[in-house]
């Protein structure tokens, strides 16, 4: 039984895409942006750079 | 490669994920978060861990819980989670220090082989993107699903 049960656990492992477990308290740091500063670096580099798929685009 | 990942909450959005490091150093909580910049489908990745006393991300601390691997391969497991239901997102991620910056260039590099396989992976070098390649110091890179 746990042989059985240990492979189906390696075989999920082994899936890319995790099972994800819902957890509503979560929600609430939904639209949070815990680090300003780094959300302002990004924002930074993403003016210099313009958006990934505009870079895709001119390829 | 098979690397243990840690079991993933998420909230019913999947933006936001949680999961426990086990250690030397005790469980470690850590959280991972997908917020929308200000670009159109473009989500930035902040990760790091959950301070015992505020609660708040923490993206400095160096838990050094002897597990970095399983970590870095449960982020990744959480941003196929994400765009798994968001397909059209580009996900974003800087570090805080250098140092976290070339912490996730290693995962990225880790995992290369597994992730290029499903991801479009640019790194940005000298004010541009272009592909990321293994080894260049890039300060940011951005990934998407195929």
């Amino acid at each position: 039984m746990s042989t059985t049960v240990d492979k189906k656990i390696a075989e999920l492992n082994k899936c890319k895409a995790p099972i994800v477990r819902i957890d509503e308290s979560l929600d609430k740091y939904d639209n949070v942006i815990p680090f300003p500063e780094k959300h302002e670096k990004m924002n930074e580099i993403l003016k210099k750079t313009g958006h990934p798929k505009d870079y895709l685009k001119a390829k | 490669m098979n690397i243990y990942r840690y079991p993933l909450s998420a909230g019913k959005n999947l933006t936001s994920y949680e999961f426990v490091s086990v250690g030397p150093k005790g469980n470690i909580k850590k959280l991972i978060y997908f917020t929308s910049a200000n670009y159109q489908n473009l989500y930035n990745l902040a990760f790091g861990d959950e301070h015992p006393e505020t609660g708040r991300l923490d993206d400095l601390v160096i838990s050094n819980n002897g597990d970095s691997e399983s970590v870095l391969a449960t982020v990744v497991a959480a941003v196929y989670a994400f765009t798994d239901k968001y397909p059209e997102a580009w996900v974003a991620a800087t570090g805080s220090t250098d140092a976290r910056t070339r912490l996730y260039r290693r995962g990225l590099s880790k995992h290369f082989d597994q992730v290029s396989n499903d991801f479009i992976i640019l790194g940005q070098y000298n004010d541009a993107w272009e592909p990321f390649a293994v080894g260049r110091n890039y300060e940011a890179f951005v990934v998407k699903r195929k």
